[in-house]
């Protein structure tokens, strides 16, 4: 192993380590975070849509990747901030922070997906050799996620409203996502902007896979890919931007 | 013919300012920094300076004059916007207070952590080097195991000076460390970086101390205002440093 590759790991360590440090639970919260909104949302909406059949499994398999992707996302909008004193102190590649970062979300997501998978199936889920397309696109989704993330936070080092703004749209992004409900309820004439948020399109393939069944439908598969693409590039061309006016704003 | 180790020719280096305290959107549409919210405020000037193998320079300067800014340039940390600096020897990471630690952490996960970071991990060493670290600190397996937040500034100080003692650096940079050490510590460290410089290694200090630049290095620039304006021996550097206060 290189010591990139060490030092990646080290990160990650670290990062698991502050995060449950002083938890009890420790990894059972990345279960029991969805869990508990699952809960909520069976609650609350499972009268109004009665017609979904497996509701519970039809939430659970969007959530969380909701989940992740928030999480994710407010973590790496600080990552810059959080790891300034070693920014300051040691020349590595700053990528190296959301990379860790994203990585460490990535280990604590894939724990408590494995536990998600034994509830899934008992939800209903259909278990056949599609259930395999899942890993590409949990790769495909990290690096949206990646890339959503490194654009907030290297934008959140000269403004910090950009991390305070996330949050605060956050809720409204879930909302706007189709998590608890689908898209059949949605008018005709706003079904266009619903199609605009990126995570529709991966919530769809998502959706294809652990809740229908199937394979992932071809052309939201290339939606997705291109989204990523996009995005990607953006976020690095944001951060090569910014990356030498990190140290003084930090 | 001595071997250059670090040449900077004509470095500036400025650093991106927020204007009139801007730092959040608000004031940013509010008090008009539509128009550039950011200025460049120059911290170093047309720095030209030729560091050889083997060397030991102390840096002086009154506090805010570029002297930390210098040592990260050199350290490849900041990018100057004009100039360039080459660096012909494997550097270490900077020697600064509290710099690359995370308190939440242990005492051997920051070693650790430190030796990964510094491309020096390796499985097999890393008892030896823990053990060493433990010996020169002086700070015992229980204590190592305590979360740095536990830790005084001084036990900071032993702990990541400890550490990059016994890595064996090329170059080492010391940005005021000493300063916290106890005084058997101090000279402890004083003896180290000696034994370091006798290795061969090249040593940069910065310091506030004029008598213990002169202790520690041969050669002294002193810094006002992101000029040079002292090059000479270390002994030189001190007075000039002194009537920058008379």
């Amino acid at each position: 192993m290189g010591s990139k590759t060490y030092l990646i790991y080290f990160l990650i360590y670290k990062n698991l380590q502050l995060k449950y440090k002083h938890s009890m639970l420790g990894f059972v919260w990345s279960f029991l975070h969805p869990l508990f909104y699952l809960l909520v949302f069976n609650f609350v909406f499972s009268k109004a849509f009665s017609n979904i059949p497996h509701y519970s499994l039809f939430i659970l398999s969007a959530l969380i990747f909701w989940v992740y992707f928030s999480g994710s996302c407010s973590q790496l909008s600080l990552t810059f901030i959080r790891n300034s004193h070693l920014i300051k102190s040691l020349n590595v590649r700053k990528l190296l922070y959301p990379l860790s970062e994203q990585g460490t979300e990535l280990v604590s997501f894939l724990a408590g997906f494995l536990l998600f998978i034994f509830l899934m199936i008992y939800l209903g889920m259909p278990i056949n050799l599609n259930l395999l397309y899942i890993i590409p696109i949990i790769i495909l989704f990290s690096a949206f996620t990646f890339s959503v993330g490194l654009l907030l936070g290297s934008l959140n080092v000269f403004f910090r409203d950009i991390g305070i703004l996330w949050n605060t749209l956050n809720p409204a992004l879930f909302y706007l996502s189709p998590i608890a409900y689908s898209l059949d309820i949605i008018p005709q004439q706003y079904l266009f902007y619903f199609k605009l948020n990126p995570l529709y399109h991966f919530f769809f393939i998502i959706r294809n896979v652990l809740y229908e069944g199937i394979a992932p439908s071809f052309i939201q598969s290339i939606y997705c890919i291109i989204i990523t693409m996009v995005s990607f590039l953006l976020a690095i061309l944001v951060y090569r931007k910014t990356r030498n006016g990190f140290i003084s704003n930090l | 013919m001595k071997e250059l180790a670090i040449e900077l020719k004509d470095v500036s280096v400025s650093y991106l300012h927020n204007k009139r305290g801007i730092y959040s959107i608000k004031d940013f549409i509010l008090k008009g920094g539509l128009f550039s919210p950011f200025e460049h405020k120059k911290v170093l000037n047309d720095i030209n300076l030729k560091i050889y193998k083997g060397e030991s320079l102390g840096i002086v300067g009154r506090n805010g004059e570029g002297k930390s800014t210098l040592l990260r340039t050199i350290a490849g940390i900041i990018i100057p916007d004009k100039g360039t600096c080459k660096v012909s020897i494997e550097i270490s990471p900077l020697l600064a207070l509290g710099a690359g630690l995370e308190l939440e952490l242990t005492g051997l996960e920051n070693i650790k952590i430190y030796m990964a970071i510094s491309g020096r991990y390796d499985k097999n060493t890393i008892k030896d080097l823990i053990d060493n670290v433990s010996e020169f600190s002086e700070l015992s397996m229980e204590q190592l195991k305590m979360p740095l937040k536990m830790y005084s500034t001084g036990m900071l100080a032993r702990l990541a000076f400890s550490t990059v003692m016994t890595t064996q650096p090329e170059l080492l940079m010391i940005d005021e460390v000493l300063a916290v050490g106890d005084k058997g510590f101090q000279e402890k460290c004083k003896k180290r970086i000696h034994q370091v410089k006798d290795a061969g290694a090249t040593v940069i200090f910065v310091s506030h101390n004029p008598d213990e630049v002169k202790e520690v290095c041969e050669r002294g620039i002193c810094l006002k205002n992101g000029h040079i304006i002292c090059d000479g021996t270390s002994e030189d550097a001190g007075k000039e440093y002194n009537n920058l206060f008379i």
